[in-house]
């Protein structure tokens, strides 16, 4: 258990001529909670979307639980190995929230209906929408789906979940809801990496945090020495502009 | 001059033969060419050129044609290939099908790209396949956005099969035709036709309108 659960190799991503990563090397070892933040435009999405291949990077790695990405036959069971929650749910909207959860562990995974239905009941209880269950998304508040997406992406038992920004289009009084859940999970010994501005979340929740900028890795510090002292003088620099904002 | 409505009655048989040849028409052309819209449509947004490229082109050239010059081509053409003569409504039909499947292709193309890009993301971040995302995920909500326009185009097909007569199917329009040719009676039946189109055409768009009604509730 001791090989990172997920090892960034010298990545390298471009769009057209604009360079979104550039050697970027990082490892992260099972059950911890990794916060990356940043400025706008630094990368930190694009490497998320590294990490199971929704993007495709031209140069270096991405090696997942032993497995190389780049030389991933079949990259549905990788992913579905991956849980993914994003900026704006992207739950389904023609489908109820039960279904939203059992799909991909019906059709992916191969489960019965009764099997994915009693998880995902579970799930939904779990992230405190259980009564919500026959409802459609568009029912819901934004706290609630991205709740009910965290819970559609646990239905599939992940190895690592990825945040990407999940609470930026949330308004501030659901915020809370959806960092609890995340902070019960990360406390429950899921590996997590998350991209969020939420820096209260990241200093209590996070083990470590990487800051970047212009598609590098600029300061990767355990949180507590990142918060006290920053090295990179971009990354103080960043702290300041989001801290004292508040 | 005064009207004789008993024209219609008369020949009512012979005209309603027509018709069913129009309806079916209509209805067997939408019922492949949508499908194959979709597959085409698919082709037209594949990030994979030996896809993209071909769907691309034979969208544009069939788009840029007249419907009655692929009828033509069919009628001359499909005979050659198969070696014995297909009969005036297969020969239509055929054409129909592929002149109309690239007007359902934009259609579907259209569709498909008013679903939000982060679906399709979170579909296959669950461990969908492509092919499975698309099915299960963007299709169906594809096919809700479009709905206005896909009843739209049916009544086009509709209408379109008047251009059969070049070819001698006996079609409404031809049917309606022949008739006023033996009875002199140009008006009266040609009132009557018109009747019919609108009649057929709104109970479609009524339908569709339903369907819209029931895709929305699902929100």
């Amino acid at each position: 258990m001791n090989e990172p659960l997920v090892s960034i190799q010298n990545l390298g991503l471009r769009y057209g001529s604009f360079r979104a990563l550039e050697d970027v090397s990082a490892d992260f070892r099972r059950g911890t909670c990794v916060v990356i933040c940043g400025p706008s435009g630094s990368g930190k999405s694009s490497l998320l979307r590294c990490i199971n291949r929704l993007e495709e990077f031209q140069d270096g790695d991405v090696v997942f639980d032993g497995a190389s990405l780049r030389a991933c036959q079949d990259l549905p069971r990788l992913r579905s190995e991956i849980g993914m929650v994003f900026q704006h749910f992207e739950l389904y909207p023609h489908l109820s929230i039960l279904d939203n959860v059992t799909l991909a562990p019906r059709i992916a995974k191969g489960r019965s209906r009764r099997a994915a239905e009693e998880t995902a009941r579970r799930l939904l209880d779990r992230v405190g929408i259980g009564d919500q269950a026959g409802k459609f998304p568009g029912e819901l508040s934004g706290g609630q789906q991205q709740r009910a997406a965290i819970a559609r992406a646990l239905a599939l038992e992940p190895k690592l979940m990825l945040f990407d920004e999940p609470t930026s289009a949330l308004d501030p009084e659901m915020i809370a809801e959806v960092l609890r859940v995340m902070r019960d999970l990360a406390r429950n010994g899921m590996t997590m990496l998350v991209v969020t501005h939420e820096m209260a979340f990241a200093r209590e929740v996070a083990d470590e945090i990487v800051f970047m900028d212009k598609g590098r890795i600029v300061e990767r510090a355990e949180t507590a020495r990142f918060f006290s002292a920053p090295a990179a003088p971009r990354a103080r620099e960043f702290l300041d502009r989001i801290l004292h904002r508040l | 001059m005064g009207f004789d409505w008993a024209v219609i009655q008369d020949n009512l048989p012979l005209l309603m033969r027509g018709l069913w040849n129009s309806v079916q028409l209509a209805a067997i052309t939408v019922a492949l060419s949508f499908p194959l819209g979709c597959v085409v449509a698919l082709g037209r947004i594949s990030p994979r050129p030996w896809l993209r490229y071909p769907a691309t082109i034979l969208v544009h050239a069939l788009r840029s044609n007249p419907l009655i010059l692929i009828v033509f081509w069919f009628f001359f053409l499909v005979p050659i290939l198969t070696g014995r003569p297909v009969g005036d409504f297969a020969s239509v039909l055929a054409a129909f099908v592929v002149f109309f499947s690239a007007y359902f292709a934009e259609i579907v193309r259209s569709g498909i790209q008013s679903v939000r890009r982060g679906q399709l993301d979170a579909a296959l971040s669950t461990g969908l396949t492509y092919a499975q995302a698309m099915h299960r995920i963007v299709l169906p909500q594809a096919l809700r956005s479009m709905m206005p326009s896909l009843a739209t185009e049916c009544v086009i097909v509709f209408q379109g099969t008047t251009i059969a007569y070049v070819v001698g199917m006996r079609e409404f329009l031809h049917t309606t035709f022949l008739v006023t040719e033996r009875t002199m009676r140009p008006v009266e039946l040609y009132l009557f036709a018109a009747l019919v189109y609108f009649v057929v055409c709104l109970a479609g768009s009524l339908f569709a309108r339903r369907l819209e009604g029931k895709a929305g509730r699902a929100r």
